[in-house]
């Protein structure tokens, strides 16, 4: 065990995961009354995925040379909504009660593509949740939010489970497969949307109409 | 800790100028009269600068501030050349309201941290009175900088990281009769490209939430009456920069029931917070829905309970005649002169 897995794991059970409970409790109160939310959720990264983030190289040299200040999603919130325009809806209510240093609707890069979408923020932890056990001094700073549709969500934990076995890389097929059903729940997400739009908003539809 | 270096720039107003006035700069020496005020500024830099502040994202959302960028160009090497892009930053946006001030950069390090003062003294007029040895000499002056301690402005980054701190600061403006909504344009908005690290929603929230939380654990009518009367005039606050503290001594809350808003403050420090106050927060947590009836009746109730307080019944559609009932024991009676 590395001298950095070491600090990781104190940290983890000292900080983060006391802190990853305040912090849902806090997005619940913020947001829990939105209609349609399916859940709020925040945990700390786990120890496996620090270490092998920290261990990442860049052209040969390491992405990170003081990892337990440089990495910002040490503790990760998950907002997931029903609709596309709920992503939209939640991340302005996001950026009036959090401040953010980075907010980015990441899409595939070109149009021709399907593959991971969402909503991801890098805000400051709200001063709130802290206390003389876990003072804000000595804490970390940040944590990444993402905001996705359920559609988006159950798209990206099966890609990441399929996606990234140690054992074997991806045939051009498999790819393709997995860019397959990128593209479907794309695409549940338009009709979904339109659907939310016609039936639950059906004055903003008309408006969109004409 | 220790001050390591001084650059000091005089820095006149060049917003929306195409040719602004060049830029002079001097290192300040490590001693003398100058240096000992500078060094208590430096070191008093963080009880002087009450707001919590944060740099903003770039526009497209990416982790870019040009402030910061300059702050850390600095930081990383700190010379006169890096001082002069800052001075550069602080003229475009320096109008001749703002007029001609002095740049001071302080930097200091200890035990691996660094710690960055940026402050600004404006310029001022006088008259220098010398006595002579058949007389007085009287002379008009410009360009003087007041050494006392109520007339700058000041911000203050600690960190480690010169490649990932830095991100939030302290900022402080102890010009008199400067408003609290000056500093957060020029100095907090324009000048240093960041904001309150508590968005006013959250702050107002926060407030909100403990007023309301003190109100409902009140025993005595007193704390109710106050905190309602209150929560009338809080409206009045929209936009203003406030703290939990200053709005219930502005309003001259008793100590009472400033005792007991505060203590729903967790961690108690955020009772001093400064944030813009936003209105319309506050009415999502303490708002009250009063219905009146032409027989005179006036039904009140937080907007919340009011449904499961007071009992409606339809008792004749064709009429609109409606019957409302509540049951409970009566905790207070008064008679008011006006409705409100």
């Amino acid at each position: 065990m590395t001298a950095l897995q070491t600090a990781y794991e104190e940290r983890f059970k000292q900080m983060l995961q006391p802190l990853a409970q305040r912090l849902e409790a806090q997005l619940k109160d913020t947001f829990g009354k939105h209609k349609r939310i399916d859940r709020i959720s925040v945990r700390p990264k786990s120890i496996e995925r620090f270490v092998a983030k920290a261990a990442k190289q860049i052209d040969g040299e390491a992405k990170y040379n003081d990892p337990l200040n440089q990495i910002q999603d040490q503790i990760g919130a998950r907002i997931v909504t029903f609709y596309k325009s709920d992503v939209e809806e939640i991340a302005a209510e996001v950026k009036k009660y959090f401040r953010h240093i980075e907010s980015q609707l990441i899409v595939p890069e070109s149009e021709k593509e399907f593959g991971y979408e969402g909503q991801h923020f890098i805000l400051f932890i709200p001063r709130d949740i802290f206390d003389d056990a876990i003072r804000e001094e000595e804490s970390i700073s940040f944590f990444e939010l993402q905001i996705k549709t359920l559609f988006q969500h159950a798209w990206s934990e099966a890609e990441h489970d399929l996606g990234y076995k140690p054992s074997a890389s991806l045939t051009n097929d498999q790819k393709r497969r997995l860019a397959f059903t990128a593209a479907q729940a794309w695409g549940a997400d338009q009709i979904f949307d339109e659907l939310h739009r016609q039936l639950d908003l059906p004055s903003s539809h008309a408006a969109i109409a004409q | 800790m220790e001050l390591n270096s001084i650059h000091s720039f005089l820095v006149h107003p060049g917003r929306n100028l195409e040719e602004p006035p060049d830029i002079n700069g001097a290192v300040v020496n490590h001693a003398g009269r100058l240096f000992d005020m500078l060094k208590k500024v430096f070191d008093n830099a963080e009880a002087e600068c009450p707001h919590d502040i944060a740099f903003s994202a770039d526009e497209s959302g990416q982790q870019q501030n040009e402030c910061r960028n300059a702050i850390l160009a600095y930081v990383k090497k700190t010379d006169m050349t890096h001082g002069r892009l800052l001075a550069k930053r602080l003229q475009s946006v320096t109008t001749n309201r703002s007029g001609l001030g002095l740049l001071f950069l302080m930097m200091g390090a200890e035990k691996g941290e660094t710690k960055i003062v940026v402050s600004r003294f404006p310029a001022d007029s006088g008259i220098l009175a010398e006595e002579r040895e058949k007389g007085l000499s009287v002379e008009f002056l410009e360009r003087i900088f007041m050494k006392s301690a109520t007339s700058y402005k000041a911000a203050v980054y600690t960190g480690k990281s010169h490649d990932h701190d830095f991100w939030k600061g302290k900022a402080g403006d102890k010009q008199i009769n400067s408003a609290e909504s000056y500093i957060a344009s020029y100095w907090i908005r324009e000048f240093l490209n960041s904001d309150f690290l508590t968005p006013g929603e959250a702050g107002t929230r926060r407030f909100a939430s403990a007023v309301r939380d003190a109100m409902n654990r009140a025993g005595d009518t007193d704390v109710k009456d106050e905190i309602a009367s209150l929560c009338r005039l809080l409206p009045g606050m929209k936009g203003k920069v406030v703290s939990a503290k200053n709005i219930l001594s502005h309003f001259q809350i008793s100590a009472k029931t400033q005792d007991r808003v505060k203590a729903s403050f967790k961690p108690d420090r955020l009772f001093d917070e400064r944030f813009r106050f936003m209105p319309d927060e506050l009415t999502k947590f303490i708002a009250f829905k009063t219905v009146e009836l032409d027989n005179g009746g006036l039904l009140t109730a937080s907007t919340d309970a009011f449904d499961s307080v007071f009992l409606r019944e339809v008792v004749d559609p064709a009429k609109a005649l409606v019957k409302f009932s509540t049951e409970g024991t009566i905790i207070d009676q008064r008679l008011r002169k006006t409705k409100s």
